[in-house]
């Protein structure tokens, strides 16, 4: 695990990734155990709609809450699983450029034989995989309640709703990444970034309410995540193409402002 | 100053500002192969921004670096694979061994032998296996020079690295740095503590407030070295006798007490006193800050 740094920064993550993972498919199962008490109560469905748009926020746009996407949608898609995910990006994307500098271990690192882009490379890829395995765990966590309450739901759709949230959570690591890389300030970089989530949220999800502003939503990397719904319809590659593209760019910034600026100076 | 093939280090108006402080003006400088070079100031004269500006950790505002020849922003790369550094007041990653510290940064670095790796951790007393967190400060500086010594380079720069060790420690890093040498080896070397500098380097610059004041060959920086004297006396005496002796100075007699500084060898001074009953002798190094006054007091040191 010490060969290179990509392995290493991963190392340094395993310990709280490991409990990320066993958080997220913890919540997933205990989540969709309490589905058969749902699943014959189609008098919730008129509760959750006279609870108003505001309800609807944090549930999202669903019509039939006992049916088992409906469900999982409402319960885990519409707001814990990206929450989550956008909180462990920001976590370990704060942590990466801006937590070496911070805790001074950035000069050693950088006096090998290292570009500094190849840091920013090996550390961002470093993050990535970490976002993917706690997919995989967050997957697993939904596979494994779905079975013990045999309810009757596409995997592949579980997946594919768990990409999305993935791609969401590398989304707001990179804009972390960047922050901490441009600054070198974990506690910066962590708490603009998670201004920017809660804002970006509540833009997706509040301003519709107000039909003329609703293609403001655009820019907000939530719309992209779930407006699509792919736990019904699967992953809308444009969709995820968007969030990925946003990834992309605030990795180069990472890159552009790492490469150029002092480092270490407090 | 021209660059010649020996020269392993070469500032050229060096000139570094963070906003509108200025914390390196125009520094000129050249460290040969071969040599250990002091660079001597006070703490906050700009030796750490010197020596991160070679490494491109920090950019110049003006002038340039070269180390080996190479450019220290276009070759950084190439320069951190030749140079080995020491930060000063060094961070290391605590929740790792200072055994996986070093498999990790030989694995970074390529072409380290692990034999010697041991070697030098034996020398320096020091377990690499407990984790880095619960080691003391001079036990993680030890850890530190290992890593600096630990692939052989052509050039080995350390930021105060013998903060924190212990003076058993400190003798055995000072061998270590005679070996370098001995292999014709180049070592830069920053501190604040002259007898340390007077003692192991061959060639001093003296860095104030971001200026490089003087560079100079080690024996001159002896020859003007200073001692502060105190002399208790059984009986009171004379003045004027020592006020007269070559490189005594600021001579002051209160009752049988006598405080002087003494510039250079305090050989005269000594002997001069042994005349009289010495009932007691304090001496002190005198401190960076007096080293200073003497290379730039007006009346010229007289180095007996």
């Amino acid at each position: 695990m010490l060969r290179n740094v990509f392995l290493k920064s991963l190392q340094e993550q395993q310990r709280s990734l490991f409990w990320w993972v066993i958080g997220l498919s913890a919540l997933n199962i205990v989540t969709i155990l309490f589905y058969p008490s749902f699943a014959d109560r189609p008098e919730l469905n008129e509760l959750f709609a006279d609870l108003g748009p505001l309800a609807e926020a944090f549930m999202g746009q669903i019509e039939d809450f006992t049916s088992p996407e409906g469900f999982i949608d409402s319960q885990l898609f519409s707001f814990m699983i990206p929450l989550l995910f956008v909180a462990f990006g920001i976590f370990s994307g704060s942590g990466s450029i801006a937590g070496e500098e911070e805790r001074g271990t950035l000069d050693l690192l950088l006096s090998n034989p290292l570009h500094r882009r190849q840091i920013i490379l090996e550390k961002f890829a470093a993050n990535l995989v970490a976002i993917a395995l706690l997919g995989v765990g967050t997957w697993i966590g939904l596979v494994a309640g779905a079975l013990m309450v045999s309810m009757d739901i596409s995997w592949l759709r579980l997946a594919e709703a768990t990409v999305s949230s993935a791609l969401l959570g590398a989304t707001f690591g990179a804009l972390a990444f960047a922050l901490g890389s441009a600054r070198g300030k974990r506690g910066t970089a962590a708490g603009v970034s998670a201004a920017i989530g809660v804002a970006a949220f509540l833009l997706n999800t509040l301003v519709p309410l107000v039909e003329l502003l609703e293609p403001l939503t655009r820019i907000s990397p939530f719309h992209y995540y779930n407006s699509a719904m792919p736990l019904f319809n699967g992953l809308d590659p444009l969709h995820a193409f968007a969030l990925v593209a946003m990834t992309i760019v605030l990795f180069t910034v990472a890159l552009v402002t790492f490469e150029r600026r002092d480092l270490g100076i407090g | 100053m021209t660059t010649g093939s020996g020269d392993v280090i070469h500032l050229e108006s060096l000139t570094k500002f963070y906003g509108e402080t200025r914390a390196l003006h125009d520094i000129d400088l050249t460290v040969r192969a071969g040599e250990v070079f002091g660079y001597l100031g006070p703490n906050g004269a700009g030796k750490t921004t010197t020596i991160r500006a070679l490494f491109d950790f920090i950019r110049p505002s003006s002038g340039k670096a070269t180390v080996l020849g190479l450019d220290s922003q276009a070759d950084a790369r190439e320069i951190r694979r030749r140079v080995d550094y020491l930060p000063g007041d060094i961070a290391l990653y605590d929740r790792m061994t200072g055994r996986e510290l070093l498999k990790f940064l030989a694995n970074l670095r390529g072409g380290v032998d692990w034999n010697y790796v041991e070697q030098l951790a034996e020398r320096f007393q020091s377990d690499l296996n407990p984790r880095i967190r619960v080691l003391s400060r001079g036990n993680k500086q030890k850890i530190g020079l290992i890593q600096a010594f630990m692939k052989r380079p052509e050039l080995i720069i350390m930021d105060e690295p013998t903060a924190g060790l212990d003076p058993l420690m400190q003798q055995e890093f000072y061998a270590l740095v005679e070996e370098v040498k001995a292999e014709g080896r180049t070592i830069f070397i920053s501190s604040h503590i002259v007898p340390e500098v007077e003692r192991i380097c061959d060639r001093v610059g003296i860095i104030r407030e971001g200026e490089l004041a003087t560079v100079e060959d080690v024996h001159v920086l002896k020859d003007r070295a200073l001692h502060q004297l105190e002399f208790r006396f059984a009986k009171s005496v004379p003045p004027q006798v020592f006020a007269s002796l070559p490189g005594v100075r600021d001579v002051v007699i209160e009752g049988t007490t006598l405080n002087c500084t003494v510039v250079g060898s305090p050989d005269a001074m000594v002997k001069t006193a042994a005349n009289y009953e010495v009932v007691g002798l304090t001496t002190r190094e005198a401190s960076l800050e007096d080293v200073f006054l003497a290379f730039y007091d007006g009346d010229s040191p007289n180095a007996a």
